[in-house]
């Protein structure tokens, strides 16, 4: 059961089709875990329907009609069928990114219980990337420049507010202290979308903040 | 009685008729449908050629109705000249025709039906024009909606009419916005922007609005 959710804010910008791509497919990602919050885009949805209906119409010619009903029989575009190697409970968005396993993708090492992936969606102001946190494993203190999202994919963490799980989605601003600690049993893997780097704060940690760069793109 | 105009165009005709199409499921994707590349796989399954008898006779009137206003959506915060507006109401409305298959008119209203293949055709359309390059077509974002049961189908095709009532009803500053960020597609920092107000009150007239929308759901 899905505990932590989108704000409403992300959400109807969502239904609206304004939200940047990094970050509209970490909310698609969480809908496909969250039945509750796919039903508030349908309403959300609802109002720009409610909004198109009452536009002021503009006029198209009849010639137009004609060029639709001549194009009918176009072929239909193709798309992705899913990676039948992949996990079942990946969200089929980020089984079209990753494409293929986690063991597949190029992980950097950061600390010894952290690697992150960076994925590309093409999102010039958003990183878009996959946290591995080995089992019980700590991701030094930290804090972010700007906005961070995450949605928990497998195992799970907490941090100083709660525990969370796969299919949560989590939302911190600026300058929000926090310290993820992978949950034990099980490696944690998270999306996490940032428009800023994050910054470790421990003395400790520190040396390795110039070597961690936005990877949006 | 019909919810809008919108629905009397489809209301228990053509869309009701049609047999549910099977969502293609991923796992029996024969490898041999594959034509262009590996993975790819063809939607054509959707419209048989029995969808096609009931839907062209159909199409006129649906597209007299929504044509007008699919094209002042493309034209509404004048981000598209006119000529990629009519090729966004074609492209809007060939996908009408390929996704028709998959439209419950008891899940969604005809009219935030169209409106989400509209919008989601607008933002491809503004990315490939700014020669965005992205993995990801908005189609991608759809999500592989699991059969839901027939009573929560019912409590969405009810909430879905009560949305429409309380856009009525909501203040014009908060309408205004609404309308500012899903027919000119601008973010909540853009709507700010344009309308000179600071960013924390475009947030919370939104979010004012969505409150109300929220308590009408719970009721």
């Amino acid at each position: 059961m899905v505990k932590h959710h989108p704000p409403a804010e992300f959400l109807t910008e969502y239904a609206a089709g304004v939200l940047p791509v990094a970050q509209s497919a970490c909310v698609a990602a969480h809908l496909s875990y969250c039945q509750r919050c796919r039903h508030i885009v349908e309403r959300l949805e609802d109002i720009g329907g409610a909004h198109f209906e009452q536009l002021d119409p503009q006029p198209v010619g009849d010639s137009m009609l004609d060029r639709v009903l001549a194009r009918l029989d176009d072929p239909e575009p193709l798309r992705y069928a899913r990676n039948e190697a992949s996990d079942d409970r990946l969200p089929g968005l980020l089984d079209r990114l990753i494409n293929g396993d986690y063991a597949d993708l190029a992980w950097k090492r950061v600390t010894q219980s952290l690697s992150i992936s960076y994925l590309k969606t093409g999102d010039l102001e958003h990183e878009f990337a996959l946290y591995r946190i080995a089992e019980g494993g700590k991701i030094p203190e930290h804090t972010h420049g700007g906005s961070e999202m995450t949605l928990v994919l497998s195992g799970g963490f907490s941090d100083e507010v709660g525990e969370y799980h796969p299919g949560d989605f989590i939302v911190r601003e600026g300058w929000d202290k926090h310290t993820p600690v992978a949950l034990e049993g099980e490696e944690c893997i998270c999306l996490a979308v940032l428009d800023a780097p994050l910054r470790f704060t421990r003395l400790r940690h520190r040396w390795l903040n110039p070597l961690i760069k936005l990877n949006a793109g | 009685m019909y919810a809008s105009r919108s629905d009397r165009y489809l209301s228990a005709t053509w869309w009701r008729k049609q047999p549910r199409a099977p969502r293609p499921q991923h796992k029996t994707v024969a490898s041999g449908t594959c034509q262009r590349g590996e993975g790819l796989t063809s939607g054509a399954k959707r419209s048989s050629p029995w969808v096609k008898v009931r839907i062209v006779p159909r199409l006129p009137g649906f597209f007299r109705h929504f044509a007008p206003l699919i094209k002042a959506f493309a034209l509404s915060g004048s981000s598209l000249s006119a000529t990629h507006a009519d090729e966004l109401v074609q492209e809007v409305m060939l996908k009408v025709w390929q996704k028709a298959g998959g439209f419950n008119p008891e899940k969604a209203a005809a009219s935030t039906w169209v409106y989400t293949i509209a919008r989601n055709c607008r933002t491809d359309m503004f990315r490939r024009l700014q020669k965005f390059d992205t993995p990801l077509a908005s189609d991608d974002f759809e999500l592989e909606s699991e059969e839901e049961e027939s009573f929560i189908v019912l409590h969405t095709r009810r909430g879905s009419e009560r949305v429409r009532e309380l856009m009525g009803e909501l203040p014009p500053d908060q309408a205004q916005i609404l309308a500012k960020v899903y027919m000119e597609g601008k973010s909540h920092s853009e709507a700010a922007a344009e309308l000179d107000l600071p960013l924390g009150t475009v947030k919370s007239r939104v979010r004012l609005a969505i409150q109300k929308l929220q308590a009408l759901m719970e009721a």
